[in-house]
């Protein structure tokens, strides 16, 4: 068990599924609870996309962790002999687009959550913004996975196969009129297939990947990093207002404002996740090396999951909204509230040790 | 004066927090410094926020309960804040930077006080509009820990960085 989450390669494995597989049960009950307007099954599939959405964060971080796993620090050592270093360049560009959209996905999966018990109606464009949204995520996931697949499945990457079965039509052609083809193969070796792929590959000028690109922006000006570290701490300000005035409400300090009235706190809350996670996202695609095999940055993304789900409780269990003027929160939204301090606290902690206790400088 | 912040420089405290690499020195108190900003601008922002129109639903009175916290947090961050300035005071105190981000505390906090006494000092707040000189002050508080926090986090990269 220890093994698997040692190995980061792993670790990318057991997580791709749930942007791909967990997703298309998400968008599935989300469209049935469209057409029969059962409003259960929307908030359910809404909450799935969120949570879905949070995994994402630690599949692409891991996706770029099994990376360096494989190579080491060195950028130049060898691939395990059935992985094609292009393959994983062209899955990582679609990775960041479907992250993109993912994040979006579960940003509005959760303001219609919100939406949905702060105002009467919800605006009209709120669900079918996130129906358009979850389709678009679904056609850039199933491409990132199915670019994933190529990385080590040589057998289903089209250029080894065009190769494989050009081999096996001089093989074929050889039968059928002996002599014909001179220096015809005995057989066809799938690895004979993948060293001409790799070797074509070499040949070709190295193509920049559009993460790399990205990267270099972000590292490549003076001002970038600072601006960036700068609105990081203007989104933990933002995130801490949420989750000190509400939360401290249910563990019993402002006990005349209604619950409903420190709802309406949430979504400044969620903007500055938002400002948090797109700087980080740049950090991380900035500089992976500081991040790819850093013990704190793996405990500051699990602390993130953890913070997803005890948002989700809020938008899911009723407990907290019994605490009306002047009336004590229950048992439950209070060990909510204080696991929510916690949470964010630990997040906190994380992000700062990351160059004092991991490597980050 | 060069050579009192030389003093203070090479004191004990100065140059545990400097060299010892203990994670309670340096990384330590830098946490609690972040700490402190983000529970003191975390809740000021809430109220600066709430007065500019945002969360009509919560009342203004209530969240005076938040003063006591909010001072703790600034005053721990005066604390840390004056240690980690011990620890780095030459090339702190010639950096230009240290001193537009004094300025925006010293005017930050002089704008809390005006919120509290002129803001929440009157009885009427939650059963009227707030009035252009309370949202003024509310503009006015964000601008100026925005200032400080960018101030704060250039130190590290503007003037003359120095060791930490």
């Amino acid at each position: 068990m220890i093994e698997i989450f040692s190995n980061t390669s792993h670790v990318h494995l057991l997580l791709n599924h749930v942007p791909t597989t967990a997703f298309s049960v998400a968008l599935v009950l989300f469209v049935i609870a469209l057409v029969n307007r059962s409003e259960t099954l929307k908030k359910a599939s809404l909450a799935m996309f969120f949570l879905i959405a949070a995994v994402t964060i630690a599949t692409y971080t891991s996706g770029s962790a099994a990376e360096a796993w494989l190579r080491g620090t060195n950028a130049m050592t060898e691939l395990p002999p059935n992985v094609l270093s292009d393959a994983i360049h062209e899955h990582e560009d679609a990775a960041l687009w479907a992250t993109i959209l993912m994040g979006l996905t579960g940003f509005f999966s959760w303001l219609s959550l919100w939406q949905g018990r702060s105002v009467k109606r919800r605006p009209s464009w709120s669900v079918p913004l996130v129906l358009v949204l979850a389709l678009a995520s679904f056609a850039a996931m199933s491409r990132t996975a199915y670019l994933g697949g190529h990385i080590a499945h040589v057998e289903i990457r089209p250029d080894v196969v065009a190769r494989h079965k050009a081999c096996l039509a001089l093989v074929d052609e050889e039968v059928k009129h002996p002599g014909s083809v001179p220096n015809a193969p005995q057989n066809c070796p799938w690895q004979t297939a993948v060293d001409d792929v790799a070797r074509a590959q070499g040949t070709q000028p190295a193509v920049k990947s559009t993460a790399r690109e990205l990267g270099d922006f972000v590292i490549g000006r003076t001002w970038m990093w600072p601006t960036l570290e700068t609105l990081h701490f203007v989104g933990l300000c933002l995130l801490f207002t949420t989750v000190l005035i509400v939360n401290l409400r249910l563990l019993g300090m402002i006990t005349v404002v209604p619950y409903s009235a420190v709802y309406q706190l949430l979504p400044i809350g969620m903007l500055g996740f938002a400002v948090n996670l797109i700087t980080g996202m740049l950090f991380f695609v900035g500089i992976p090396s500081q991040y790819n095999a850093n013990p704190v940055f793996y405990w500051k993304i699990v602390f993130v999951l953890l913070g997803g789900l005890n948002t989700t409780y809020f938008m899911l269990v009723d407990d907290a909204w019994r605490a009306g003027p002047g009336i004590d929160a229950p048992a439950g939204s209070k060990l909510a509230a204080a696991s929510a301090i916690f949470i964010w606290v630990a997040v906190l902690y994380c992000g700062h040790m990351l160059p004092f206790i991991g490597n980050a400088f | 004066m060069m050579a009192l912040l030389q003093q203070i420089e090479g004191s004990g405290l100065s140059q545990w927090v400097r060299q010892s690499g203990s994670l309670w020195a340096f990384p330590g108190i830098l946490l609690a410094h972040t700490y402190g900003m983000a529970i003191m601008v975390g809740i000021i922002a809430g109220i600066d926020l709430k007065i500019l129109g945002l969360v009509p639903a919560l009342p203004l009175t209530p969240l005076q309960k938040f003063f006591p916290l909010v001072w703790v947090a600034f005053w721990l961050n005066a604390i840390t804040g004056t240690i980690l300035l011990a620890a780095d005071a030459t090339t702190k105190l010639a950096n230009p930077d240290f001193g537009v981000k004094m300025a925006f505390i010293v005017l930050a906090v002089i704008n809390q006080r005006l919120i509290q006494k002129r803001v929440f000092g009157d009885p009427e707040i939650d059963r009227r509009p707030f009035t252009p000189g309370a949202k003024m002050l509310a503009v006015m508080s964000l601008v100026c820990w925005l200032g400080a926090i960018t101030a704060g986090r250039l130190l590290a990269y503007v003037g003359n960085p120095g060791g930490l």
